[in-house]
């Protein structure tokens, strides 16, 4: 029986043709958000309107960590925890993104190429609770 | 703009909750310890004491609301005096110097104490409590899970990949901190580690290992400040503070402090540090060769390599070379945390700008014994907090 996956937090990211997570653009200046904004931030800029943008796609790790040890709560994850490499992302779109790798720290390295991807991040009451994540490219 | 004096400074040692230095003392009986002692050095009774500008804590003390300036005032006696607590996550001692600073080079009072105290939680700082879709940090926390150290991790490899980093370089500023700290009567850690002891502790978040990142301590610092004018009666030979800032981030800034932000076109640092330790150079006329040494905010060694080429102590992608030279040791050219810094001492956070100011004030009088940096006439302080603020302060003598 296949399980059933739920996003950990609804709205925030989708996969229906392509997965992308769902943020906004200043319509004026173009600058990125993720999650909405809802005014530009950019105090370059005079313009306040915001309209919906879609991120996804492939990018580029500007850099990594590993969480060697497990994050207190609100952080949830599957027991017995297993150490993982957390990507930043420079999205071919203009996003930087934050979001853990489905690759095992090791595999991971400075400049390599990614794509985004939902995947599980822990179990609760026999459900998968979905996030996105950076995969190797 | 009045000319300031340090006129005392004063340290609770640094330990950790039931060992034998801080035991289950509360935040206002270490706080207590230190006023006592900034008082003494000021010479200075608690009655001349003006105004009070405090850091303030959200772990403990404060009555839940970051009233620590109010609990000290209570402890030593109430004089009616007013009271300021400053929040700036871990930057709040340094804004509560900047405050108290402020006021006395505006001239509203002459002696003014500023105290950061701290009873720290034990492990990781949570940063947010909220279960709440809209604040950004409960979304980094359930979304990804990005602790504190990891943030620190993701800057150290991005200068492993810059400038060819290895562990072993960023084990040795950790041993060079940890020798500073022999002697320091106020170090929770007073012992030398060796490069194979720091290289055999566990990962925190990789690259960096537990010698690498400071631990949460409970401590405190308080400072006595006066007017030029007030300062001669107390001494003849005070501290000057050449100059007191305060910075915020700017949007240009990309590091990944949240989930997401603009990809930058060029470089990625701490803009609130460097704004905050620039405009401290630009305000006092002081530049970075005239510095005789600094004590930064070492939350990981990564940070004493990347923040004196970042500030033009040093040139970019040299720091490496100096520290292997022992150019940052006391007696080095380049002087990077003499009082052995938040590794040796670990972070008692909203302490931390004031025991950085009793830092230097001690090294400027030629009062740090084997920690001393000879002939130093110029000293450096900066911190980093949490919302992207950042202080920095010059003192001369």
């Amino acid at each position: 029986m296949a399980q059933s996956s739920e996003p950990c937090v609804p709205g925030l990211f989708s996969s229906d043709g392509g997965v992308k997570v769902l943020g906004s653009r200043c319509v004026t200046c173009g600058t990125p958000y993720f999650p909405k904004a809802t005014s530009c931030h950019n105090p370059a800029c005079s313009g306040s309107k915001m309209e919906p943008c879609e991120f996804g796609g492939r990018g580029k790790l500007w850099s990594y960590s590993v969480a060697d040890f497990p994050p207190p709560l609100p952080h949830k994850y599957d027991k017995p925890f297993k150490p993982y490499a957390i990507g930043v992302v420079d999205l071919e779109n203009g996003l930087r993104l934050v979001g853990q790798m489905v690759d095992p720290p090791e595999a991971v390295r400075v400049g390599a190429a990614v794509e985004l991807v939902i995947d599980t991040l822990y179990h609760e009451q026999d459900k998968a609770f979905t996030t996105w994540k950076f995969k190797l490219v | 703009m009045k000319e300031v004096a340090v006129l005392g400074v004063g340290l609770h040692r640094f330990g950790k909750t039931g060992d034998a230095i801080v035991g289950n003392k509360s935040v206002t009986e270490l706080c207590r310890g230190a006023v006592d002692m900034a008082l003494k050095d000021a010479g200075v009774s608690w009655r001349q004491i003006e105004a009070v500008t405090a850091a303030s804590s959200r772990f403990s003390g404060g009555k839940g609301w970051g009233l620590n300036g109010n609990d000290v005032v209570e402890d030593i006696g109430s004089t009616g005096i007013p009271v300021y607590n400053m929040s700036a996550g871990c930057a709040a001692g340094g804004n509560a110097f900047n405050v108290g600073y402020s006021m006395v080079a505006g001239g509203l009072y002459d002696v003014v104490l500023v105290v950061g105290g701290e009873v720290m939680p034990k492990g990781m700082i949570q940063t947010s409590g909220n279960e709440e879709v809209t604040d950004p940090e409960f979304l980094r926390q359930r979304c990804i899970g990005f602790p504190g150290p990891s943030f620190w991790a993701t800057l150290a490899r991005r200068r492993m990949h810059d400038y060819g980093t290895t562990e072993e370089q960023f084990a040795q500023v950790t041993v060079k901190a940890r020798k500073c700290s022999v002697g320091n009567p106020f170090a929770r850690f007073q012992k030398e580690v060796t490069l194979e002891e720091v290289l055999a502790s566990p990962y925190v978040s990789n690259p960096l290992r537990l010698f690498e990142i400071c631990p949460v301590s409970n401590g405190a610092a308080a400072a006595i400040i006066c007017s030029k004018e007030k300062a001669r009666q107390f001494t003849g030979k005070p501290v000057w503070v050449a100059t007191s800032t305060v910075a915020t981030m700017t949007f240009q800034d990309s590091l990944p402090r949240g989930l997401a932000g603009p990809a930058p076109s060029g470089a990625s640092f701490h803009t609130e540090a460097k704004g905050a330790v620039l405009k401290a150079f630009e305000r006092s006329g002081i530049s970075p060769k005239d510095v005789s040494f600094t004590e930064l905010q070492d939350n990981t060694c990564y940070y004493e390599l990347a923040f004196p080429e970042e500030w033009g102590l040093c040139q970019p992608g040299e720091a490496e070379r100096l520290v292997a030279a022992g150019e940052t040791t006391p007696t080095g050219r380049m002087p990077i945390n003499p009082s052995g810094g938040f590794v040796s001492f670990g972070e008692a956070t909203t302490a931390m700008g004031v025991f950085q100011i009793a830092e230097l004030t001690w090294q400027l009088r030629g009062q740090s014994g084997a920690r001393q940096v000879p002939g130093a006439k110029v000293g450096l302080a900066q911190t980093l907090g949490l919302g992207g603020n950042a202080t920095a302060a010059i003192l001369k003598r």
